[in-house]
């Protein structure tokens, strides 16, 4: 059996060399390091997170540690000044040097723990660094894990999250434990109670005042509110007093608001008012819990939204193609789920800009090396899928979709710019 | 990106830690070195003056005021301060600091949705444990596919051990559905098999297998059957035959793949996890488009509602599932209604190109745009691809 692949059966098929007049600008497919380096700066969450907890953690350690030293440095100077007795000096500095001691210890803990937090930037780091053209899957199943834990620590589910990084071996790469301790705060406000909250505000005062947080004013609030709710006359007066400690400093910022939650005096839970029936319901403290979130990811420099919801939307988008909503559209084809095609609904379709044929036997890419093959009946395939029938088949071809049949001989080339 | 710089400015942070530690160290153990000293004396001068022990007290004040503890701390600190705001300034510098600026807020995805994608992972990656936890966590419904891939994996797990028995039943179950989509699946267990009887038993049986089970597939496979037949002649000298590829453990892993894929396709799924492709499509694209965004910044963009990306991703290879046609004139992707047209030089152009470069058929030819071909109208044919 001849197969002819240079001729075409057209007859009066003239393609000579001759260069194209308009040449359309040849994709550059980027490299796959490229690639590769382009995809590692999508990972500034996992080089930022675990940073800010060890920033955290030294700042901590360096207040308590100048606090104690210029404690003991002042009471030092308090004996001198003062009128005791041999014996009730010795046990003064006795006691100073044991307080000495216990600082030298926390000294020594507080390091420990600096040292594990670095270790872990350290290990991420070390993780970026360590992918190559050659691990990349791996890695990358790695990663899809990483945005899996990341997915679930934000929805609260820790026992998967715990399961799947210890399973996979990737603790060092998630952050479980800065997760718990927003999930103390979560679970407090969803029980109605704030105090945690405040306690983490004040953990973290310098910060939020930094970017011009208001979410302790709403905490405040929130706790002004619950005391109006309780509708007697001692609440009442309770919610004044507290009104001018916590709440007036923030009237130079915040007047409107202020002025607006403080008029619920004036009307009780039960009031009409949807202006202010709206500031009774207890759905605030579920705003209360998404503000919580936001200020959280804000502090620890991660995205606000989950990152998988991220990646989903934009693989999805570049996914998006009107036939993957077909009937029959091949099952390779995330699209072709329903859970896929609902998420993508609202999504932007993907645009192209330059022709990408796919072999509808072989499912491979048609491109000058593999070129279109075109059946008199119009219908396209690769040289290679339709060479390899025609070798299986004596020089005969068989449309696989219309069943038509024909010779080798009477395939023409199709050119695709 | 330069993840040099990022571990150098790391290393400068832990170096002023250890500094900053060694300082403080430092400090706490001259301070008690001072009250140690102090205490000693004290305890050691006979007679009970009082202003004896003031002196002594006052010495040590004097040391303290020498040391100047605060400020050495303070100082100390202001070094490691730094380092600690620099490095997460060159982490912005490196790397996107925030990619959600890709992100539609108006497209919030539905949690019980996104929850069912996962537990389907889990499940169709084999992670049974894991997923039987999410889905108990989640309160989300049983997953439908659980079992079938409970199945799937007992015949992975079979096919590890050499045992293709489940294979082969669930590939005779399934034997015209596997026709129908061209796969090769059950000639290729069958012709492991073959192979595996051949290897260890007499080439009789062998012979008696082949003749029941291999003989259908003559219409579609002749010549593996008959190099499988032929490869009998070396019998338990393979590895020295022409057929030692016989011998390859990549036939298993392919026939593993196939399996896979089969079973998957058959269960209306893909062959790899969509998830798994959706979040590595996602990666190619998000760089794109955030470099878009920043180009963009200062135009106005309606990003949020965009019915179209305003770029190409250029997803690899991988990522391509149909046939997209661009008209390399007009630039616009084939449709039902305007469908790929193939000129009688074999250029390829949109029909609507074709209807105005014929002027709507009132010129009879026209000259193809990429070659001297005068173009005959009616003989431009339609393309499927």
């Amino acid at each position: 059996m001849e197969i002819d692949t240079v001729t075409n059966g057209n007859s009066d098929a003239v393609m000579t060399e001759t260069a194209p007049t308009i040449t359309p600008s040849p994709v550059v497919p980027s490299s796959r390091s490229s690639q590769l380096t382009e995809s590692l700066k999508l990972e500034h969450q996992l080089l930022r997170v675990p940073f800010e907890h060890y920033k955290k953690t030294i700042r901590a350690n360096h207040r308590s540690f100048e606090k104690e030293v210029s404690t003991v440095v002042s009471s030092v100077g308090d004996l001198a000044d003062s009128d005791w007795s041999k014996d009730a000096t010795v046990s003064r500095l006795t006691s100073l040097v044991s307080r000495l001691q216990g600082l030298k210890r926390k000294l020594e803990e507080g390091s420990n723990v600096e040292n594990l937090q670095a270790q872990r930037c350290r290990a991420r780091i070390d993780h970026l660094d360590s992918v190559d053209v050659e691990n990349i899957t791996e890695w990358n199943n790695t990663k899809l894990k990483r945005i899996l834990v990341d997915y679930m620590l934000r929805m609260s589910y820790f026992e998967t999250a715990t399961k799947l990084s210890e399973s996979s071996n990737i603790l060092d790469l998630v952050d479980i434990d800065i997760f718990r301790e927003a999930k103390k705060v979560i679970d407090a406000l969803k029980n109605r109670e704030v105090a945690s909250a405040l306690t983490w505000c004040a953990d973290n005062k310098t910060r939020l005042k930094k970017s011009k947080s208001k979410f302790e004013f709403q905490l405040r609030l929130q706790e002004f509110i619950e005391m109006v709710r309780v509708d007697t006359a001692e609440s009442y007066k309770q919610a004044i007093s507290y009104a001018r400690k916590h709440l007036a400093p923030w009237g130079a910022t915040h007047m409107n608001e202020l002025q607006h939650v403080l008029a619920t005096l004036a009307f009780k839970s039960t009031t009409e008012c949807s202006k202010y029936k709206v500031l009774f319901e207890l759905r605030q403290w579920d705003v209360l819990v998404n503000q919580f979130k936001q200020e959280f990811c804000k502090l620890y420099g991660m995205t606000m939204e989950p990152l998988l919801n991220i990646y989903l939307q934009a693989g999805l988008s570049a996914l998006k193609t009107p036939y993957g909503f077909e009937e029959g559209c091949t099952k390779e084809d995330p699209l072709s789920q329903e859970n896929f095609r609902k998420l993508a609904l609202p999504l932007p379709f993907s645009k192209q800009h330059h022709s990408k044929l796919v072999c509808y036997i072989s499912k491979e890419l048609m491109d000058t090396e593999n070129p279109p093959q075109v059946l008199p009946n119009g219908y396209v395939y690769s040289t290679k899928a339709l060479k390899e029938m025609a070798e299986k088949n004596g020089g005969r071809i068989t449309c696989p979709r219309t069943g038509f049949a024909c010779d080798y001989t009477e395939l023409v080339k199709a050119y695709i710019s | 990106m330069e993840l040099k710089s990022i571990k150098d400015a790391f290393d400068r942070v832990a170096t002023k830690q250890k500094l900053s530690y060694n300082k403080t160290n430092e400090i706490v153990h001259m301070l008690s070195q001072e009250i140690d000293k102090a205490l000693s004396i004290i305890k050691e001068s006979p007679s009970d003056t009082v202003l004896d022990h003031r002196s002594i007290i006052s010495d040590v004040k004097k040391a303290f005021v020498g040391i100047a503890p605060v400020t050495q701390l303070e100082a100390a600190e202001k070094e490691l301060h730094v380092a600690l705001t620099k490095y997460p300034k060159v982490l912005e510098k490196q790397l996107n600091p925030d990619i959600s600026k890709a992100y539609r807020n108006n497209a919030e995805f539905d949690t019980h949705i996104v929850n069912q994608i996962i537990a389907n992972f889990f499940y169709r990656q084999g992670m049974f444990d894991i997923g039987d936890c999410f889905v108990a966590e989640t309160g989300e419904s049983e997953c439908s596919t659980r079992q079938s891939f409970v199945e799937m994996y007992q015949i992975l797990e079979a096919m590890k051990r050499r045992d293709l028995e489940p294979a082969l039943n669930w590939a005779v179950l399934n034997s015209d559905k596997l026709k129908q989509a061209r796969s090769d699946l059950e000639m290729k267990l069958h012709s492991l098999h073959f192979l595996e009887i051949a290897q260890g038993k007499n080439s009789k049986e062998a012979i008696n297998y082949a003749r029941k089970h291999i003989a259908t597939f003559a219409d579609s496979c002749l010549p593996e059957i008959q190099k499988l037949m032929c490869s009998l002649l070396w019998n338990r000298k393979l590895d020295k035959s022409p057929y030692s590829e016989f011998l390859s453990p990549a036939l298993w892993n392919n026939a593993v793949k196939e399996l896979t894929r089969q079973y998957c396709n058959l269960l209306g799924e893909s062959s790899e996890s969509p998830l798994n492709i959706t979040v590595a499509a996602g990666t190619q694209t998000l760089p794109v488009l955030l470099k878009y965004m920043n180009v963009m910044a200062n135009k106005k963009l309606d990003w949020q509602t965009m019915e179209q990306l305003p770029v190409d991703a250029q997803l690899s290879e991988e990522f391509q599932f149909h046939s997209v046609f661009v008209c390399p004139v007009s630039k616009e992707q084939s449709s039902d209604e305007n469908p790929p047209m193939m000129m009688s030089c074999g250029h390829v152009l949109c029909k609507q190109t074709i209807n105005k470069m014929s002027k709507n058929g009132s010129k009879s030819s026209f000259k193809c745009p990429y070659c001297p071909t005068d173009v005959d109208i009616s003989r431009c044919r339609q393309l499927h691809f």
